[in-house]
């Protein structure tokens, strides 16, 4: 039985890999016939990838530099959109009053794409607060709103058995609501990171930095280098998808206790 | 029944007296502030008001920009969900196309929208640019959304369906696609949210004279701010009310269904 | 002569929907007192108002003169769905009552042990709740409940929700518990036989609004054979009373 499930498995990673082969044949086969500047082989793109990695940029900027900059932008404005999120979130739930006599306030402005603030942010904020302003607003709402959710979402039977004992209102808060909500929390957390992943992109080919996946991209797009940025793009999705799995994989060893959908 | 009634009307006055409350609070500020970078509420409405009967520098009302990324995000979404619906019907109901074939679909699925913009830029030109940006924004939503309801469909219908005989079509159209409507329904709405902020970004990278991004770009570089405000506000208001629309329609025409969720 | 620990008269409503009207009854000390009644004639809410989770509409309900709270009086309460906490092992659930009551840690480990014991759940300490069945899962809920010594131990339907043998078993096992740790007990259900099986009394509700209808001391000798002739006419009687054959 065991075999079945690790030849069935075998099977599918090969299908994978072939058709990932199958790609590159059919792109390159696409590169021969179409001969436009703007079509890269995947030679070309890996060129130019190692280009980027080595040299660096047109302003000799390494890949590795590009890198590190957007996910240093990312983590300070994640980490914002967390310590303010997950503790505002917990309280509206909790008190739901609250939240309920200000939704006419945030829901429109819930609405509004962080690129949107973009240029009121430009004018108003410089450098790194810059990104770390439109991340935290990317982030945030996702955040705040899966947090206030779960809260609410919490199993009443969990709450009325220690209430029969006798438990105080900070007993259960601690014991029970906390350890509840933290699944999904987690879950916004992923959420918020993502849409934050995005963000930043954005962020950095308006503001007009020099330094960032985003201004790569840019850059080349300019030039009309398609090989950089089908890099660029690579990169991107492969951070993203990185990152999100990283998460998932945080939550899965923390949540032994309970079965994990993701999508 | 009563109870209820005065519940809703104190929900709603809490509501009122906050948003108003916000808007002296934000007077107050602006007066103390006395920049010309930050816009009094007085300002915005005046800002408003222009935008709705005259326009801005160049003539162009706020119908009119609003009109242009109107017609792009629906377009890109329609384009979308052309594709995407049947492309995660076809490949929900034929898994082992789907399994094989994840390592390209994975990473590209991760691959911010935005970061085909400059992709978009140098390839397309014109109207197409925005409908592909779009388009690529709403796709993977909706059809992973709709893979992914494929694959939940209850089993149980299935089986009776298939005891009494029904033939592999009908079982498709009368028990699989109605049972996933109401999900490929969230997906959409999803990814109509996730087209609305691209189509921001995407108006403000490229290069149009029209639509809601460019407001906004354009009045923070002449710091026309109460205008960029007025254009923040107008994307965050439609976004909700869309969002408001679709929900109150998802409930309608799925009323058999137990609970929709926020967002 | 038992002695009367509680005193119950209340009425309950919900807006203006009357779900229980005029109920008068007292509970004594040990008994095994069953609630019977049609399902959603307000037995559950009968049980939230006895626990001090809710308070009547008017009247009262007091445990030996004070009116009943959780904060004040020892109560323990078993649900029909199971109300294992999903991350903690069933030693945490167990022993949650007695961490809440303030009760040291040695006499916490000697007492979940004792409880451990009785239902019958011995070896599975580290378990987590995913990993048992529904039955177990209920016992784990009577450990829980047993665990404070309660001086009001509730069950609403905690067998509600088992299939037709787990039940049976759980009717004996719950029998063989009381006889070994005797509580006072007040047990819920909308089932007629399980009610005669378990009871020293048994009151019966009406639909809604809620009504004592009947009130019955049952005298068989334990433990109680589902079929002798004696069960089946007190069984036929409170049936009747039930207004469960139609007419």
């Amino acid at each position: 039985m065991e075999e079945k499930i690790n030849r069935e498995k075998y099977k599918t990673l090969g299908y994978n890999v072939l058709t990932l082969f199958l790609f590159l044949a059919i792109w390159t086969l696409a590169y021969w016939l179409i001969k436009s500047p703007f079509f890269p082989s995947p030679l070309m793109v890996f060129n130019a990838f190692l280009e980027l990695l080595i040299h660096g940029d047109i302003e000799d900027v390494k890949l590795g530099m590009h890198i590190q900059q957007s996910l240093w932008r990312i983590f300070g404005g994640f980490t914002a959109a967390c310590i303010l999120g997950i503790p505002l979130g917990l309280l509206m739930g909790l008190y739901g009053r609250v939240y309920d006599s200000t939704k006419v306030l945030i829901e429109p402005i819930r609405f509004i794409p962080p690129v949107a603030w973009i240029p009121l942010v430009i004018v108003l904020l410089v450098g790194y607060f810059r990104f770390v302003f439109i991340i935290w607003l990317g982030a945030f709402f996702p955040i705040f709103i899966g947090t206030l959710l779960s809260v609410r979402g919490v199993n009443p039977l969990h709450i009325e058995v220690p209430k029969s004992f006798g438990a105080s209102r900070f007993y259960i808060i601690r014991n029970i609501v906390l350890p509840s909500v933290l699944p999904e929390v987690l879950t916004s957390m992923r959420v918020g990171l993502g849409i934050a992943w995005e963000c930043i992109m954005a962020a950095e080919m308006i503001g007009g930095e020099r330094v960032g996946i985003g201004i790569m991209i840019l850059k080349y797009a300019q030039l009309i280098r398609m090989d950089a940025i089908i890099v660029g793009i690579i990169v991107i999705g492969i951070i993203g998808f990185g990152l999100n799995e990283i998460f998932i994989f945080v939550e899965k060893r923390i949540f032994r206790w309970k079965e994990v959908v993701s999508i | 029944m009563g109870s209820n009634y005065v519940e809703r009307v104190k929900v709603f006055s809490y509501n009122l007296i906050s948003l108003t409350l916000f808007i002296i609070l934000w007077f107050w500020v602006a007066r103390w502030q006395a920049s010309p970078f930050f816009a009094s509420p007085a300002e915005i409405a005046q800002g408003f008001m222009q935008m709705v009967t005259v326009g801005d520098e160049e003539g162009i009302t706020i119908f009119m920009h609003l009109w242009q990324s109107i017609i792009r995000v629906f377009s890109g979404f329609g384009a979308a969900c052309v594709l995407g619906i049947p492309g995660g019907l076809v490949l929900g109901l034929f898994p082992f196309i789907y399994n094989r074939t994840r390592i390209i679909i994975e990473p590209v699925r991760f691959i911010s929208p935005i970061a085909w913009i400059p992709v978009a830029i140098v390839l397309l030109v014109g109207f197409t640019r925005y409908v592909f940006v779009i388009w690529v924004a709403s796709f993977f939503p909706i059809f992973i959304t709709t893979l992914w309801s494929v694959r939940n469909v209850n089993l149980i219908h299935i089986n009776v369906a298939r005891v009494a005989g029904a033939s592999r079509w009908f079982v498709i159209t009368r028990i699989i696609v109605p049972a996933t409507l109401p999900y490929i329904a969230g997906g959409m709405r999803v990814s109509l949210g996730i087209s609305w902020m691209c189509i921001v970004a995407a108006e403000m990278i490229g290069g149009e004279m029209v639509g809601i991004g460019r407001l906004i770009l354009k009045s923070s570089m002449m710091h026309r701010m109460d205008l960029v405000v007025v254009g923040m506000l107008t994307i965050g208001i439609l976004g909700y009310c869309l969002n408001e629309i679709f929900i109150r329609v998802e409930k309608r025409i799925f009323r058999w269904r137990a609970a929709v969720s926020i967002d | 002569m038992e002695k009367e620990l509680i005193d119950v008269d209340l009425s309950m409503k919900f807006d203006s929907l009357s779900v229980l009207e005029n109920i008068r009854f007292k509970v004594h000390e040990n008994e095994f007192l069953v609630i019977v009644g049609p399902s959603g004639c307000g037995k559950t809410t009968m049980a939230r108002l006895l626990a001090g989770l809710q308070k009547p509409t008017s009247g009262h309900v007091t445990m030996r003169g004070e009116s009943i709270s959780p904060k004040v009086h020892n109560i323990s309460i078993v649900f029909q769905e199971p109300s294992c906490i999903p991350w903690r092992t069933l030693w945490d659930d167990i022993t949650m009552g007695l961490v809440i009551k303030g009760v040291d840690q040695s006499a916490i480990k000697k007492r979940a042990k004792e409880v451990i014991k009785l239902v019958g759940l011995d070896g599975f300490e580290e378990y987590f709740p995913k990993q048992i069945s529904g039955g177990m899962k209920q016992r784990v809920a009577i450990a829980r409940a047993y665990a404070t010594n309660p001086d009001l131990l509730l069950m609403d339907e905690p067998f509600g929700h088992l299939d037709a043998q787990t039940r049976y078993l759980m009717q004996i096992e719950i029998m063989r518990i009381w006889e070994k740790e005797k509580k006072t007990v007040v047990f819920i259900t909308n089932n007629i036989e399980e009610a005669v099986y378990l009871a020293t009394r048994i009151i019966v509700f009406s639909k809604l609004p809620a009504r004592i209808k009947a009130e019955y001391r049952i005298e068989l000798p334990r433990p109680r054979k589902l079929i002798t002739p004696e069960f089946l006419g007190v069984r036929s009687e409170v049936t009747e009373q039930c207004e469960v054959v139609e007419r």
